[in-house]
């Protein structure tokens, strides 16, 4: 005889579902309550269950060959899994995770334990969605079973996600997953202690009910072994905090249930009053940010709540109709995106800020403790190991020859990625140095981090909030400079990965720097990154990166994105900008190094021809533009010619800045004759309009470029001197302007007495 | 007297095969008659149809035979019924192009069951278009009397109980949008020259106001704050759903083909491509996630439909074959960036760096890219 079985599907997140799950174990008072959750942390369930505050999450990080994983398994006071651990404690049923470890390969790629399978329920969702005339899963579920009548509720949810489950695959993943589940369920029964309850995702619950009937092995099945990185270290799975922020599916978390301060108050007094409260909380938040919410907006708010409701079917409003009526009574202006509910995702730029108080008041800003003697995560023994081996556990300044010291040098920028005091990066390459050049000497100022072998105290709080970033050093700035992406310049974000060690620059991070690439708008900054990138690319022999297939993807994607920016810049004649002359200057590098990618050059050659010729581009990018053609080879026109037609006094010089800053060496001498007969040809108020654009431009010549040119000049004039001291003025310009003004003004008194008749 | 009348009687109306576009509760009298009969929920007073209703009649229900008419979010529509029913202003807004004018109508024809008390707003609109006019003749015959009284859709929909629609409200001067706000409020019309009993006119219950703004329009007449807070703001988006839109652009565009004498719609192949290009160019992002420079010109839905039917045309009125690349550039640089020169280079920028992908629509799109000037 074995036991009987009862299983609850879930779906994640849902205070619905908590009740339910309570209720079952509360009336059956199972001898095993089985839990979708990672298994090996079943020996630490007792300290899962410590006196902690919510949320908290199963943390698990490793290194493996593509890259960094880390996996979180969140849990608040409403997930189903907590109350279910919760109340199987009080009826004194023994407890089990029985899903895989995150390491296992059907968890790769999945960040969130708990992250819900919607996406593969679309099909059937929206059939289900129209029918009920609900536009999304989220309003869907609460409108099925947030508000609903809990009578009947388990049968309810066993119809729903059967339903489900039957109109979406299960991929190898799923089966695999389902598969240990149900060896794990077989070996409770196979005990005969008495009823078993499963709590697993509803997507799960049908599999293992039919996997049931196919028996199993008594012995409780073995958890798959973690993985041990490079330096032998293991993977290990630990409690981390985590936020209310962070469980939000509006800020990017993927389980789908959104809104955790609301589900919380769901939870704690019932739909009803969380509505109320949701209002409440609303309206003091706008307030608090001055905006202006009367007392007859509330009352709007409240009667449109109640006819939406009514309208909807519903007893009790859902989150949906207050949102929806806050949204339709607060808002009086015309929205540039549509309401965050309305969709799934993260909030999108561009928000009205009345909208994002609402969401943001519904988000809560709740933040998990962990219990006091909770296990410290593994970040805090990997930092201490690390620091003891590089020997870095000392007071002082510490030199580092990077082509030697490279170990130690990451661990240093691992430490100032991740904020951790006591490490101060005092000189050494960054952003912008030159990594070919000769010294390659690096300085910190390292005071003390250990403290008897122990980490002192200000460290050691600053690695327990980076231990949810990863579980040694490398894997957490990794993470940290991820989550810096979109605030920080990609460039520096680039150069810091460098800096912590090669290897991350592979998977997600680089994956996430190309994406944001493909956001830049800015000119100057896309140029930097294309250059960093390309320097990289080329010369980071002692950081390992050089000829790094990733770094060239990168170089490809932004010099992709640089062609299309530049031929956006549009405007009439205006100073040249040094800053974006750079980045077209790295264009025609990244053109030249990149000789295998004959569809770039296609692209930059077309468009840069296009750039030289449009009028309305500013003379400087004209200017570059013909410079790529020309040091690219590939000009059809003679850049004489165009000299010609850009010889007014306010493009001229404009133009040759550009053109000197691409292709100085090609053109110098090839348009002195030229331009020498062009400036002869202004007038003195010409000249002078010309002058400062042109200075700019001779200024990308080098001092003894500029020398040689002035003897070619003096030399067509039959003078003979020295071009560098011609070059140096030794007057004050201002005087020099002053005096040349007041030889104008006396040849034309001459010439009006009838004393001097100018040539 | 204008109080006296009743709903409006449709079948004293031109037959619907007859008119150019019968107004939505002519075109859909069957269904609205069916609706009415089946309607069990509970109505607010002075509608003709309770909310349940109006939103089926709006959104579509497959099984009670109701077609869909509106392409958008049920909870919008949802939000607008309720704002209606508790007797706030609606104001729909939007891009141009979004369907706001046939959701305005839909929603009187549903609540009403008449959707022609329509003012249309203009730099030239006044008071007497908005509250009512005289006969001069019969005022100077007569003195001013109910008679002589010519009441404009404000006047006609207070005293009727029925939903006025308020085309365009922010190209209105800003005087004469003040002038809405009193009947807003005061739920009243106030006549002067007719002595008591009839100097006031008070709204019956289902009187409603739905105007309809243009986001264009944004900053040229901007409403008061006043008015605002008069009104619920619903911002009518685009559709979401790509293929939604492509079925519609496919849909609309096949019809009016069939219109013009075109047997041949438009290959489907080209039609995405049309509308990635609009979406594309719509959102300022690429579905590989880049960004771009929006244009100025707008690129509704309306307007992906309108240029679907010139490409059609042009294919089969200058070759009788099939429409292609070439007459889908040349149709976008006239209809889609119109005359201005800055939109014609972003179109053109657009294909020269994104227009290059696989299948064979795009490629024919991407080797006439130069057509665009």
């Amino acid at each position: 005889m074995s036991s009987p079985v009862t299983y609850v599907g879930v779906r994640h997140h849902s205070p619905a579902c908590a009740r339910y799950v309570q209720q079952v174990i509360r009336a059956l008072r199972p001898a095993w309550v089985l839990v979708e959750g990672p298994s090996d942390v079943n020996d630490q369930i007792d300290g899962l269950l410590a006196d902690h505050q919510l949320p908290i999450a199963v943390f698990s990080s490793f290194t493996s060959d593509d890259g960094v994983v880390r996996s979180w398994a969140p849990l608040c006071e409403y997930s189903p899994e907590w109350v279910a651990l919760r109340t199987g404690r009080q009826v004194r049923a023994q407890l089990r995770f029985i899903d895989l470890p995150a390491w296992h390969r059907a968890l790769h790629g999945r960040e969130n334990r708990y992250s819900d399978a919607d996406t593969r329920y679309a099909r059937a969702l929206d059939t289900l969605s129209r029918e009920l005339s609900i536009d999304t899963p989220d309003a869907l579920w609460d409108h099925l079973f947030e508000i609903a009548e809990p009578h009947d509720l388990g049968q309810r949810l066993d119809t729903y996600f059967d339903l489900l489950r039957g109109d979406a695959e299960a991929d190898e993943h799923d089966t695999a997953r389902e598969e240990y589940m149900a060896q794990w369920v077989a070996a409770a029964v196979a005990r005969d202690d008495g009823p078993v309850v499963v709590v697993t995702g509803g997507f799960h619950r049908a599999a293992l009910v039919r996997l049931a009937g196919q028996g199993g092995e008594a012995c409780w099945p073995t958890v798959p072994p973690a993985p041990t990185d490079v330096h032998g270290n293991r993977a290990t799975s630990y409690l981390v905090p985590y936020s209310f922020r962070r469980l939000d599916a509006f800020t990017g978390y993927q389980s789908g249930m959104p809104s955790p301060a609301y589900y919380q108050d769901v939870w704690d007094v019932g739909a009803q009053v969380a509505a109320d409260r949701l209002v409440e909380r609303v309206a003091s938040r706008l307030r608090g940010a001055r905006q202006q919410v009367s007392t007859a907006n509330l009352v709007a708010a409240r009667t449109t709540t109640a006819g939406l409701a009514m309208l909807r079917g519903h007893q009790v409003p859902t989150r949906g109709d207050v949102l929806d009526a806050l949204a339709s009574t607060l808002v009086t202006e015309a929205l540039d995106v549509p309401l965050p509910w309305a969709s799934r995702g993260t909030l999108r730029a561009g928000t009205d800020p009345v909208v994002v108080e609402m969401v943001a008041a519904l988000s809560g800003d709740r933040v998990g403790r962990l219990a006091p003697g909770t296990t410290l995560p593994a970040l805090v023994g990997a930092a201490v190991g690390a620091w003891r081996d590089q020997g870095l556990d000392t007071v002082g300044p510490v030199k580092l020859e990077l082509r030697c010291d490279i170990a130690r040098s990451r661990v240093c920028h691992q430490a100032r990625v991740l904020g951790v005091p006591r490490f101060t990066w005092c000189s050494g390459p960054l952003l912008g140095s030159d990594p070919s050049a000769e010294t390659l000497d690096e300085v910190w100022d390292v005071d003390g981090p250990l403290v008897g072998g122990e980490p002192a105290q200000d460290v050691l709080v600053a690695l327990i909030e980076a231990g949810t970033y990863g579980h040694d050093l490398l894997a957490a700035a990794t993470a940290a400079l991820e989550e810096r992406l979109g605030q920080t310049a990609p460039a520096t974000v680039l150069v810091d990965a460098v800096l912590i060690g090669a290897q991350s620059l592979t998977g997600s991070l680089l994956t996430r720097l190309g994406a944001c690439v493909g956001h830049l708008t800015n000119v100057a900054e896309t140029g930097q990154m294309l250059a960093v990138a390309l320097m990289l690319w080329r010369y980071g022999d002692q950081y390992g990166v050089r000829d790094s297939a990733a770094l060239e993807a990168l170089v490809d994607q932004t010099a992709g994105r640089l062609v299309w920016l530049v031929e956006g810049v549009r405007g009439g004649p205006g100073p040249a900008d040094p800053q974006r002359l750079a980045a077209v200057v790295a264009l025609r590098d990244a053109t030249r190094l990149r000789t295998a990618n004959a569809p770039l050059r296609a692209e930059v050659v077309a468009s840069m021809g296009r750039l030289a010729n449009d009028r309305a581009v500013p003379p400087d990018l004209r200017g570059a533009g013909l410079g790529v053609l020309v040091s690219l080879g590939e000009h059809s026109t003679d850049p004489v010619t165009t000299l010609r037609a850009m010889a007014g006094p306010t493009t001229a010089g404009d133009w040759l800045a550009g053109l000197f800053a691409v292709a100085r060496d090609d053109v110098a001498d090839l348009l002195l004759d030229e331009l020498d007969h062009v400036l002869a040809g202004y007038d003195p108020h010409q000249f002078l309009t010309a002058l400062p654009a042109l200075r700019g431009a001779f200024a990308y010549l080098p001092p003894r470029e500029r020398a040689r040119i002035a003897e070619q000049l003096m030399a067509v004039r039959g003078l003979v001197g020295s071009g560098r001291a011609f070059l140096r003025l030794h007057t004050d310009p201002a005087q020099a302007a002053a005096g040349a003004e007041l030889e104008e003004r006396v040849g034309r008194v001459l010439v009006d007495a009838g004393l001097w008749e100018p040539r | 007297m204008v109080d006296d009348a009743g709903p409006v009687d449709t079948s004293s109306l031109t037959p619907a095969d007859e008119l150019q576009r019968p107004p939505a509760e002519v075109r859909f009298a069957d269904e609205l008659r069916r609706l009415r009969q089946d309607d069990t929920d509970p109505v607010p007073p002075g509608w003709a149809l309770s909310l349940t209703a109006a939103r089926r009649f709006v959104m579509g229900d497959a099984k009670a035979g109701v077609s869909p008419k509106f392409v958008g979010d049920t909870a919008l529509v949802e939000r607008a019924l309720v704002t209606l029913a508790t007797q706030r202003g609606l104001l729909l807004i939007g891009e141009p192009g979004t369907a706001k004018s046939l959701l305005s109508e839909l929603l009187a024809a549903a609540v009403s069951g008449d959707s022609t008390l329509t003012i249309q707003g203009g730099a030239a609109t006044t008071e007497d278009q908005i509250k009512y006019s005289w006969n001069y003749a019969l005022l100077v015959a007569e003195g001013p009397s109910r008679r002589a009284l010519v009441p404009a859709p404000m006047l006609r929909g207070m005293s009727e109980g029925k939903t006025v629609r308020f085309e365009e409200i922010t190209r209105c001067p800003l005087e004469v949008q003040d002038g809405v706000l009193s009947l807003l409020s005061e739920r009243a019309v106030a006549i002067p020259e007719l002595g008591a009993p009839d100097a006031m006119t008070f709204a019956r219950q289902g009187f409603a106001v739905i105007a309809t703004a243009n986001t264009r329009d944004r900053g040229v007449n901007e409403m008061s704050a006043a008015l605002k807070r008069r009104f619920s703001f619903e911002t009518v988006f685009p559709i979401a759903d790509p293929v939604v839109e492509l079925d519609l652009v496919e849909r609309e565009s096949t019809r009016l083909l069939e219109r013009s004498g075109v047997t041949r719609p438009v290959p489907r192949d080209l039609l995405e491509v049309l509308v990635t290009t609009f979406r594309e160019l719509r959102t300022g992002t690429t579905s590989r996630g880049e960004s771009l420079d929006s244009m100025s010109t707008v690129l509704s839905t309306a307007e992906a439909v309108s240029v679907a039917h010139a490409v059609g045309l042009r294919g089969w009125y200058l070759r009788q074959g099939a429409s292609d690349g070439v007459d889908f550039v040349e149709c976008l640089a006239g209809t889609a960036a119109k005359d201005n020169p800055d939109d014609m280079a972003r179109l053109r920028r657009y294909f020269d760096h994104h227009g290059r992908r696989s299948g064979p629509a795009w490629r024919s799109v991407y080797a006439a890219r130069h057509r665009l000037g």
